[in-house]
């Protein structure tokens, strides 16, 4: 792998992975590997997530209790740990998009200040 | 637990995590090495992720800390000499503040052991003359029928026991309780029961609760107690019941009995509405009622008495005091004084160890800011450092802590007798928690600056610069120079504390009393039994009394009296004074009254001024004389001679005018209240015209007083074998416990302000020593370039000068201020005393100049070759 192709991928805020993690399990519980490749391929691969860091990750959002654990046989029917959203994880995640979109959009104007004038 | 867990699996869940994507890439169509290699290498360092997910689960900022601390005693055992300065420094400061906290707590925050002490009121009833004064019982009655905003209300009357029966007869204080007194306080007996609501009319039969300790000395601690009698007086009361070890009261409290016993004994005090005798009322405050409403109401009912009965009430009054207050004696304006002190002691010894971390800081930057480049924050250097302080911090508060268990003995005795009022001087857990939090405190004060100040950004400069004499060593040293003016102004203030309170207390041991307590012996004796119920029988004990002490080898006179000067032994009375102006109703003369025998004056050492003192002759069959003292000749007679002119106890109105005192003496006048307050009024009258059962026995020796103590007992014992003495004491010994909190301020002030003069010039010296240090290859230049010795000493010595200067600048200014609220300790000294301020002020300076002496010379004696070949 090249250096200039690694470049061009974004490195996650430690915010954003929590975001992204909740937005995955957002259309039903899944295990670790799964959720990083949802990740990658929704992002289409544009977003560099180490698939280590995930874990940390998914940690800290059970301590928060915005999403629980439960074990459960994958599709190959190996045992496996699940992770699904909890109604709190839920509701935090309505909070963190909207705060995301609003943060986005500010960013999005500082940038193209312009363009923006030419639209109002 | 959970964390635990969470840990085991998160092994079983990156191995899987690692396997399903070898599996994705070996589907792919890599080869099963390279698909393994390149999951492995997708997933990044297992080693890290798994701290950081161990971190998800740890208190991350604990770890953090017990690093930090790690870190600080390896810091700390680096410079063994600066831990053990920094270390001692603070010890003195936390033990010494350890120690006068111990007092504090006795005296103004041990909570009471009664139950809701917020809502108990002690009630007193007021003259325009003399201020608080005692309730009468009738009083006492009426005030518990009439007042509403009290849910319950009690009477306390002091009495006197002789104990017989026992080894050596004793004397032993009680106290006659309204039978709900202990259940209103809460307080529940420790053995046996409580008084009944019978028990308050006069027939009671003689009951009696035991205080825990008189229990623990004189009875074994008998569980069976109760049913046991105990002799007072040569009457035996039952013993009911012991007091709780814990019971607290405002007079010492030996044994507990109710009101009715009381009242039965003394039957006419107990009707008299004029008797107003050692009884204090405390009551309950009814809910939802506050003290002024309380007031308020009280003052209505005093009112109405006072109109109901003028001859005994008139323009009395009744004063309400939280109990709290009450058991706060005179000695809180010293106690909070020192606490202030001892404060201003820990504030130096911080400011000393500020200095010593900036010197060490400064020989650190380099490492900081090694770190700071590495990427650690500010905030985590500056917490590091803070921790490091906070270790040292505990360090001086165990050590202190282990000086405070001597200081808080040595507080203890210091503390004169009597200022507790039933608390205990000791280590406890609040004073231990109050270390901790000084601990906190100090670790905070000293330790924020230089942990700011070797963080800051410029000083990272140092780096770049090669650290040698930046503008970071500037601004470095006068943070120096400023905590060294701090300390001198803190110690300016201390020592002119120290010096109004020495003043003070000269000027006191200088007053003149008005007797000479030089070689007398004093002590009080009471006769309560049966056997002295008639005036001839007490008149014959005393008289044998005196014959039989006047010939004992050693001593010179011997004499009997009541009032006795500095002792808290007061009885005053109204006098009408023949010829005088009717006064105001309420506005009497009310001079202290003195029942002596012929020799007392002389025995005292008191001067007779006009006329003769009492002879044998002023006895039962002759004309009633009286002697007076220089105030109410001044007062009254101000110009003719007071010999022969009259006066009569009580108003003419409602006196028999037969018994009028002839004056036949005048005597200087005796300071009764002690040095600081001014002499009263004062008359004298043959004992053997007015005959008292309670006397104090006064003895002049010709050599040390107290080593007639034995002979004197066994004169006593010899006339009545169950008669005790006590508060047996020298005259001297009284002058001197009447200036006891001052002289306890004195010593302690003196201590303080001289540990923090000490701490002061190590400070200066410190600050000075490390300047000539860092300037000496400017000193060499200048020496070099010719000028002479001398200027170089000038020049050192005028940069520590300045820095005292402005100290003693500043604490001048302060000490102006402060020095106001140790007024009420002063006597014969103004708070701004210019020889004190100037005297402290020249002293301060001598020593900064003398602190400075040392750096100087070295400055002088810079060798400029050397100094320049440093670089």
């Amino acid at each position: 792998m090249s250096t200039k192709e690694e470049r061009e991928r974004i490195e996650l805020l430690q915010g954003t992975l929590d975001l992204l993690i909740l937005q995955t399990l957002l259309l039903g519980p899944a295990h670790g590997h799964a959720i990083a490749k949802a990740i990658e391929f929704r992002s289409e691969d544009v977003l560099q997530v180490e698939q280590g860091s995930l874990y940390p990750a998914l940690h800290r959002l059970i301590k928060r209790g915005w999403i629980s654990v439960e074990e459960g046989t994958s599709e190959n029917n190996r045992r496996a740990k699940f992770y699904k959203l909890t109604p709190k994880g839920r509701r935090q995640l309505t909070l963190e998009t909207r705060k995301w979109d609003k943060l986005a959009g500010a960013i999005a104007r500082i940038l193209r200040p312009t363009k923006q004038e030419g639209e109002s | 637990m959970r964390r635990k867990r969470m840990m085991e699996e998160l092994d079983q869940d990156i191995q899987d995590h690692i396997e399903r994507e070898t599996q994705d890439n070996i589907e792919r169509g890599m080869s099963p090495e390279d698909a393994r290699y390149a999951a492995t290498r997708k997933f990044g360092n297992v080693t890290h992720v798994k701290e950081e997910t161990r971190e998800v689960w740890s208190l991350i900022w604990l770890e953090n800390f017990a690093e930090d601390v790690r870190f600080g005693l390896r810091m700390l055992r680096k410079n063994p000499g600066f831990t053990a300065v920094a270390m001692l420094t603070l010890a003195l400061g936390i033990g010494a503040n350890a120690a006068v906290f111990s007092v504090v707590y006795a005296v103004l925050l041990r909570p009471l052991p009664y139950k809701d002490p917020s809502s108990l009121i002690v009630l007193n009833e007021t003259t325009p003359m003399v201020g608080t004064v005692s309730v009468s019982y009738p009083n006492f009655l009426d005030w518990r029928d009439q007042s509403r905003t009290f849910s319950q209300i009690a009477a306390v009357r002091g009495v006197g026991f002789n104990l017989s029966g026992v080894t050596q007869p004793e004397n032993i204080s009680g106290a006659a309780v309204s039978p709900n007194f202990l259940s209103m306080m809460g307080v529940r007996p420790f053995l046996g029961r409580d008084f009944e609501s019978s028990e308050e009319k006069a027939g009671t039969p003689p009951v009696i609760l035991l205080s825990y300790s008189l229990w623990q000395s004189h009875f074994g601690a008998d569980p069976n107690i109760a049913g046991r009698t105990i002799k007072l007086d040569d009457r035996a009361f039952t013993i009911v019941g012991v007091l709780p070890p814990d019971y607290r009261s405002l007079d010492k409290t030996d044994v507990m009995l109710p009101i009715g016993v009381w009242a039965t004994d003394n039957s006419e005090d107990a009707k008299e509405r004029g008797a107003r005798g050692d009884l204090a009322v405390i009551g309950r405050l009814a809910t939802g009622v506050d003290l002024a409403k309380a007031r308020a109401e009280m003052e209505g009912i005093a009112a109405r008495l006072a109109a109901e009965y003028p001859a005994s009430n008139d323009r009395f009054g009744v004063a309400l005091q939280p109990i709290r207050d009450a058991f706060v004696s005179d000695i809180r304006p010293a106690i909070l004084v020192l606490f202030g002190a001892v404060m201003f002691v820990l504030l130096i010894a911080c400011a000393n160890v500020a200095n010593l971390f900036l010197v060490r800081g400064a020989s650190r930057t380099k490492e900081v800011a090694l770190r700071i480049a590495f990427g650690a924050g500010r905030g985590r250097i500056v917490r590091q450092m803070l921790t490091e302080s906070l270790v040292l911090a505990c360090f001086g508060g165990v050590l202190g802590l282990a000086l405070a268990i001597g200081g808080i003995r040595g507080m203890a005795q210091l503390i004169p007798t009597g200022m507790l009022s039933g608390s205990t001087v000791n280590l406890n857990g609040a004073v231990v928690l109050f270390v901790g939090s000084v601990v906190l405190l100090a670790a905070f004060i000293f330790g924020l600056a230089p942990a700011l100040h070797s963080t800051k950004p410029d000083v990272q400069s140092e780096l770049k610069e090669g650290g040698r004499t930046s503008s970071a060593g500037a601004s470095q040293n006068r943070l120096r120079g400023v905590l060294a003016i701090a300390e001198m102004s803190l110690a300016l203030i201390l020592l002119i504390g120290a010096g109004l309170m020495m003043k003070s207390l000269y000027r006191l041991l200088a007053v003149d009393p008005g007797f000479r307590p030089e070689r007398v012996l004093a002590m009080s004796i009471e006769l309560h039994t049966q056997q002295y119920s008639q005036d001839p029988a007490v008149l014959n004990f005393w008289q044998q009394l005196l014959d039989r002490v006047s010939v004992l080898p050693g001593v010179q006179s011997a004499a009997v009296g009541t009032n006795i000067p500095l002792t808290d032994s007061h009885g005053r009375a109204d006098v009408t004074i023949e010829g005088m102006a009717q006064p105001e109703p309420g506005n009497y003369p009310h001079p202290d009254v003195h029942i002596v025998s012929p020799k007392y004056v002389e025995t005292l050492g008191i001067s007779l001024l006009r006329g003769r003192t009492f002879t044998d002759d002023d006895n039962e069959k002759a004309p009633l004389a009286g002697m007076v003292n220089a105030m109410v000749a001044r007062r009254f007679f101000p110009n003719e001679d007071p010999i022969g002119k009259r006066f009569l106890f009580g108003h003419p109105a409602a006196t028999n005018s037969s018994k009028w005192y002839t004056i036949v003496g005048v005597v200087s006048d005796t300071k009764l209240y002690g040095l600081a307050n001014p002499a009263r009024l004062e008359v004298y009258l043959p004992f053997r015209q007015s005959p008292s059962n309670g006397m104090s026995l006064v003895v002049k020796s010709s050599a040390d007083p107290a080593a007639l103590t034995t002979e004197i007992r066994e004169a006593v014992q010899s006339l009545d074998k169950d008669q005790p003495i006590f508060a047996i004491s020298t005259m001297e010994k009284l002058r001197s416990n009447s200036v006891a909190t001052r002289r306890m301020t004195l010593v302690l002030l003196g201590l303080f302000s001289g540990l923090a003069l000490v701490l002061g010039a190590i400070g200066i010296y410190g600050v000075i020593s490390y300047s000539v240090a860092q300037r000496t290859h400017e000193i060499g230049i200048r020496m070099a370039l010719g000028a002479p010795r001398l200027d170089v000493f000038r020049l050192v010595v005028g940069q520590g000068l300045k820095l005292a200067g402005i100290g003693i600048a500043i604490g001048i200014v302060a000490a102006f201020g402060l020095a106001r609220l140790m007024s009420s300790l002063l006597y014969g000294v103004s708070t701004t005393d210019f020889e004190t301020f100037a005297g402290v002020s020249i002293l301060l300076a001598l020593v900064a100049l003398l602190a400075c002496y040392v750096p100087a010379r070295r400055a002088m004696r810079v060798d400029p070759t050397v100094a320049l070949r440093y670089e």
